[in-house]
């Protein structure tokens, strides 16, 4: 049913289960399902979704609201849990885990960046990128050490006391970005990232996207605007809960 | 995340609702403080009233006329009046002649007020009344100058007089009162002795007195008899036989009395257990019902705590969502929250132990000393943070079973 990927070289990838136990797919998604219960009729918000992203890649995933995208985007980032179907993220079976085994891959493999920063607005930019080494129950010197290095790798080194409200828009998000790195995840994962921003901002941040994917960052962005979306190096169409499309386009 | 982290962030998340805190502390606060104020004049009372008794001689014991018991109400007192005679110096000499456990006990006779002069000095309402020399040993009374009564004064009756420091500020205020004459009714006394000073009992002094040889006192404001009424004041060798001594009083009292067994008591023996136990008797559940007043307003205290986790519960639900997304566990947010309401709490607690002391000093001053103790200082910052915690409990559940995503969504 699903789709078998052909990687930079062309090479043809093995199947899916084998990608998982080899380990070289770092996400595999297979005959998922979403389904919610409303009252007395079922929603599909996904039907038999499958797919496979390698490390190192740079994906798109698009679609109109209502298309099942966000409900897919809280899938990978493991905040929810599919009715049906198997995932699997850097060899771990996600899809039968429990709420604090969740909790445990959020904060190892996956960095989220969201429409709207979502940073505590209390603390400085600092605490909030410390926060997820926090709960990985780093020691406070490490964490400061690993804090201030990915604040400067997203050039904000000099604003590490400023608190969001202190920061623009822009700034902010690439607080949010460094807190999503901080941890050095498997897949950073961005939900409408330039959502919020002027295009000039955008045009920035999506340029950072680049530059850490150049890094060798695993990259998934979910958007709705093809602008964004055709900046990535591959881009699935969500449309009714299903895989529209699935197409490299660099 | 460790203990002092999360303390920190609950201490961060406090203070940035300052006024709030305060509002939702002031339950647990008036409950800490109007316990301790009560705990504290209960613990100030029971001392003093233990220190009080020890001034008096922790192992003497007294037979008088009356018992306790027989002060219930009018019917026992008629009762008590019409059986208990009062003692004589026969029923002194009764009990000399055979103790064996009883180490010392001598006679002392009711005091009341009279007014004492000298020189051009008077003063009014002075305590007067008499005791054998060896009540002088039996109280381990302390002697500031001077010195006690002797063997000799007593049996012959001579008009000496040991008086208290009032007595001789009054009279004497260039402190040299030693071999002066006092005058009481038109007699004088030749001043032998001072008795160290004691203060004050419940308000009244008890260095407002002056203390004749027994038989002085006898002779000359007319016998044993009404207010003059003799008691006797006995001590035992030793703490161990001090139980056994009080028997031994109480059955030759009775032999001497010839009672049948079974048969009431007419005559009363007080001991310093008697005293505290009726101490407890009249306070013990006074003060139980004292102390459940506070108790209610720490109760009240807990759900006020747990309405307002509930509302930043909800606040923070935002918050609770993003920490979710980060990698917290629910045990992560559970303990956030609880840490938050405990430490509200004990915040609470420690404001009110401080009102407490306050209050404490202020009453130490007008009224009576009071203490808290460093354990009940200590309970009461406990027992507030765990009330703390348990109202957090529900709230802070409530916020680690956020669903994730929902919680994302919140503004």
């Amino acid at each position: 049913m699903y789709k078998f990927m052909d990687d930079e070289n062309g090479e043809r990838q093995p199947a899916a289960t084998d990608t998982a136990q080899t380990g070289e797919g770092l996400i595999l998604m297979k005959n998922i399902w979403k389904t919610y219960q409303m009252g007395v009729e079922e929603l599909h918000a996904l039907r038999d979704v499958s797919f496979s992203v390698n490390k190192g890649e740079y994906l798109a995933i698009i679609g109109p609201s209502g298309s099942g995208k966000s409900t897919l985007m809280n899938l990978i980032g493991c905040l929810d849990s599919p009715t049906k179907g198997d995932y699997w993220i850097n060899g771990n079976l996600v899809s039968t885990m429990t709420d604090d085994e969740l909790a445990r891959i959020r904060n190892k493999e996956i960095g989220f960046v969201f429409q709207t920063f979502n940073l505590l607005a209390r603390a400085t930019a600092l605490h909030n990128v410390e926060l997820p080494l926090i709960y990985a129950g780093m020691g406070s010197g490490e964490r400061y050490e690993k804090a201030q290095a990915a604040l400067a790798s997203v050039e904000l080194g000099d604003r590490v006391g400023h608190k969001p409200n202190e920061l623009s828009g822009g700034q902010r998000q690439r607080v949010a970005i460094a807190r999503a790195l901080v941890n050095h995840p498997s897949i950073l994962l961005a939900d409408e990232p330039t959502g919020a921003l002027d295009s000039k901002t955008s045009v920035e941040i999506m340029a950072l996207f680049e530059k850490l994917h150049a890094e060798g960052n695993t990259i998934i962005i979910v958007t709705h605007e093809h602008e964004v979306a055709e900046r990535a190096h591959r881009v699935i169409t969500i449309r009714d809960g299903r895989i529209e499309n699935d197409e490299k386009i660099k | 995340m460790n203990f002092s982290e999360t303390l920190k962030l609950a201490l961060s998340a406090i203070w940035a609702h300052k006024l709030r805190s305060f509002l939702t502390l002031l339950g647990m606060i008036i409950g800490v403080t109007a316990f301790m104020v009560v705990f504290s004049v209960l613990q100030g009372f029971n001392s003093y009233i233990d220190e009080k008794i020890a001034g008096i001689g922790s192992n003497t014991f007294t037979i008088q006329r009356f018992n306790f018991d027989d002060f219930k109400d009018s019917d026992t007192i008629a009762e008590a009046q019409r059986r208990n005679k009062e003692l004589t110096l026969d029923d002194l000499e009764y009990i000399r002649a055979r103790t064996q456990m009883i180490s010392a006990i001598g006679a002392k006779a009711g005091g009341n007020g009279r007014t004492i002069r000298a020189g051009s000095n008077s003063m009014e309402g002075v305590t007067v009344d008499g005791a054998e020399p060896i009540i002088g040993e039996i109280e381990k009374i302390d002697v500031l100058k001077g010195r006690y009564f002797t063997q000799v004064e007593n049996t012959n009756g001579l008009r000496v007089a040991f008086i208290g420091t009032d007595v001789e500020d009054k009279l004497f205020p260039r402190g040299d009162s030693l071999g002066q004459e006092i005058t009481i009714s038109g007699i004088p006394y030749r001043v032998i002795g001072v008795r160290v000073a004691k203060g004050t009992v419940f308000g009244r002094p008890m260095d407002s007195f002056v203390q004749l040889p027994l038989k002085t006192f006898g002779s000359n404001f007319g016998g044993f008899r009404g207010s003059r009424y003799l008691y006797f004041v006995g001590t035992s060798a030793s703490d161990e036989t001090f139980d056994a001594a009080v028997d031994e009083a109480r059955t030759l009292m009775r032999l001497r009395r010839q009672l049948e067994p079974g048969e009431k008591d007419t005559f009363g023996i007080v001991t310093p257990d008697a005293i505290s136990g009726l101490r407890d008797s009249i306070f013990g559940t006074t003060f139980i019902v004292i102390l459940f007043v506070p108790t209610i307003a720490l109760v009240v205290g807990a759900i006020v705590i747990m309405n307002i986790m509930l509302v930043a519960v909800t606040e923070r639900t935002k918050e609770i969502g993003i920490r979710k997304s980060l990698g917290a566990r629910q045990a992560d947010i559970l303990r956030q929250f609880l840490f938050e309401a405990g430490t509200l709490s004990a915040i609470g607690g420690l404001i009110g132990l401080i009102l407490a002391e306050l209050i404490g000093l202020v009453i130490s001053h007008y009224l009576i000393p009071t203490v808290i103790p460093w354990y009940a200082a200590v309970i009461a910052i406990g027992v507030s943070a765990a009330v703390g915690v348990a109202a957090g409990l529900f709230p802070a559940w409530k916020a680690a079973r956020l669903d994730p995503i929902e919680a994302l969504r919140a503004d």
